[in-house]
């Protein structure tokens, strides 16, 4: 039957955010912009990249995103993820590997709150008269992200998808994955080509994460946030069995 | 109403020689049975890379080994992708006009245009052409199958003049039908005078208002072929068992499978913005309204399964919303074993066809009235 996650959780583990309960209070974060790239990535191995919880999608896809936050409780702030694609059954998600954020306040609280294994770093998002580039460099100084969207041209932001997050966190030393399903307002959208300059797979812990052909790029500005957790799920069993709902 | 029978022809893992086909046999032993029954048709998908969900990449060959092996039921293309990546046109028009002449004028032409991420990507096929593309080639095919010669300059292709041969066995074509998934599609359709051929397992409220949306405007169309093709097929999954409880959990485990390996491939408009795909298609309607990963996704409502009584109700229900005919999907990735799929056509075929057969056309006039 269906392909299923591989992957043994316990490297990741050594990483994951603590949470300090599934109960944090929503934020509310208007006017977020969002630079989205994806490739599909080298399918020889994809089953190692998800957790038995999660299926790999056909074909599998790398998620690049980088997000300026202009307004949240924590002060504004900038996010970079590097998920893949997956279903939980059957519904679409994006397995968080990682995430670099440039202040060490919502570091914590993204990875306190919403399970965001998310490390420090100088994260930029760019406009230029040709494309959007987003880039992370790491506290060592080392770039470990270029992604661009080339040759931006306008669409409707109701054509754009977003996939709710999955992230491996742990609570009360049980490993556990975390749905993160904002939901989105479109104010603007952008659709073009994306360019990848520079992807260092260790530093976001995306071994076997190999982009081999673009799909496209977005740029969106939008007002979301980072709601309630509603589902759980335990990454060692299948998501039809393993997921718990909340509220 | 009629009846008629759907397929995907999907293969669970591992992959063996055998276990292909294995799924090809099969469905040709259902294809003969639903042939003695009394089921007016058969459909067979065009799909690509779709690993486990489709292996049918070239219905066209397992249409004609139905067609050759049955002499009644007519053989539908549910699809063809009309994108040159996938197609070329004169192809198209070529096996199609073939498979006509073999099933002596049995076949039903579905016509679309894809709809995910893994197939356009595949064959390099740009989303935002597609809807474009299939428009121009299900304009040129009814030429190509009625004018002697043919020329034509255009954006999907182009070509000089050319006899495109042989001619379909159905004068002056075969009928046409498009694929319905996306919503406003059954307006493409009546407006080329065009069959829905409906690929959504929708809800009675939802089709109801296509339906009758179709039939209003097909009114005024502008057809593209020769002939107006009126007709509006629904899809379904079919699990029919003395048992009604029986019969409901065998037939959700069918819909249940369909949905988990439908929903492992990236629709067009999941990977790529375009307006050109403004819904996800058959995937929503399968993921229904579940926010729950561990839900499972609720089965949609109208489904033909359980004991007979029950089918008929819901077939009632199908025909008062204005589909003429429905088509079942018996099996995915072999699920229900095959003695099990065939036991549930004959039942059904016993119990609940006598009960619409007031409706039904004598197997000669409807032959007629396709040609």
């Amino acid at each position: 039957m269906v392909l299923i996650g591989t992957r043994d959780i316990a490297p990741l583990l050594e990483g994951a955010p603590a949470l300090d309960s599934l109960d944090a209070e929503p934020w509310s974060t208007p006017g977020v912009e969002i630079l989205q790239a994806t490739w599909e990535i080298d399918d020889r191995d994809r089953e190692a990249l998800l957790p038995r919880a999660l299926h790999p999608t056909i074909p599998p896809v790398g998620i690049f995103t980088v997000a300026r936050y202009p307004e949240t409780p924590v002060g504004p702030f900038l996010l970079a993820q590097v998920r893949v694609s997956c279903r939980a059954a059957a519904l679409p998600r994006g397995f968080l590997l990682r995430a670099f954020v440039n202040t060490r306040e919502a570091a914590d609280a993204l990875g306190r709150h919403w399970g965001y294994a998310c490390a420090t770093g100088d994260v930029r998002l760019a406009r230029y008269h040709d494309r959007i580039v987003g880039s992370v460099t790491d506290d060592d100084g080392r770039e470990v992200l270029r992604v661009a969207l080339v040759d931006p041209e306008p669409i409707s932001g109701g054509d754009v998808q977003y996939v709710a997050n999955m992230n491996l966190a742990t609570l009360g030393g049980e490993p556990l994955l975390v749905q993160v399903d904002p939901e989105y307002t479109f104010h603007r959208a952008e659709r073009g080509r994306p360019e990848l300059a520079s992807f260092d797979r260790a530093a976001w812990r995306a071994e076997g994460v190999e982009p081999v052909y673009p799909i496209v790029a977005s740029f969106t500005t939008v007002d979301t946030g980072f709601p309630a957790i509603r589902f759980v799920l335990d990454p060692g069993k299948l998501a039809m069995e393993g997921t718990r709902r909340l509220r | 109403m009629k009846f008629g029978i759907f397929y995907e022809l999907s293969v669970p893992r591992p992959w063996t020689r055998e276990s292909e086909r294995t799924v090809y046999m099969n469905a040709l032993e259902q294809v003969r049975l639903a042939d003695e029954l009394g089921f007016d048709q058969v459909w067979c998908v065009e799909h690509h890379f779709l690993e486990e969900y489709s292996h049918s990449s070239a219905p066209e060959l397992f249409l004609t080994a139905c067609a050759m092996q049955t002499q009644h039921i007519r053989v539908g293309h549910g699809i063809v992708v009309c994108v040159p990546q996938f197609n070329h046109p004169i192809r198209i028009a070529e096996r199609a006009a073939v498979l006509d002449i073999l099933s002596g004028g049995r076949l039903e032409f579905g016509t679309g245009r894809s709809a995910t991420w893994t197939e356009l990507a595949g064959f390099q096929a740009d989303p935002d052409d597609t809807k474009k593309t299939w428009d121009e080639i299900v304009r040129c095919l009814p030429k190509m199958w009625m004018q002697e010669r043919f020329s034509y300059r255009g954006e999907a292709f182009s070509m000089p003049s050319r006899a495109i041969l042989p001619k379909p066995y159905q004068k002056p074509h075969p009928p046409m039908w498009v694929a319905v998934t996306s919503p406003g599609t059954e307006l493409d359709a009546a407006d080329r005078g065009m069959g829905s051929l409906g690929l959504t397992f929708g809800g009675f409220a939802e089709q109801d208002k296509k339906i009758a949306e179709y039939r209003r405007r097909i009114k005024s169309c502008d057809p593209i072929g020769g002939f107006v093709n009126e007709q509006v097929n629904t899809v379904n999954f079919l699990y029919c068992h003395e048992d009604s409880e029986t019969g409901i959990k065998t037939g959700q485990r069918l819909a249940g499978t369909f949905n988990y390996l439908a929903s492992q491939l990236v629709a067009a408009r999941e990977a790529y913005p375009t307006r050109s795909y403004p819904s996800l298609g058959l995937l929503p309607q399968l993921r229904q309204e579940s926010q729950s990963p561990g839900e499972g996704g609720r089965i949609p409502e109208g489904l033909c399964i359980g004991d007979p009584e029950r089918i008929i109700d819901v077939v009632r229900k199908w025909e008062a919303v204005g589909a003429d005919r429905i088509n079942f999907l018996l099996n995915a990735a072999e699920t229900i074993p095959q003695q099990q799929v065939l036991d549930s056509l004959r039942l059904f075929a016993k119990e609940v066809m006598p009960r619409f057969q007031r409706d039904a056309q004598p197997r000669e006039e409807a032959a007629a009235v396709a040609n």
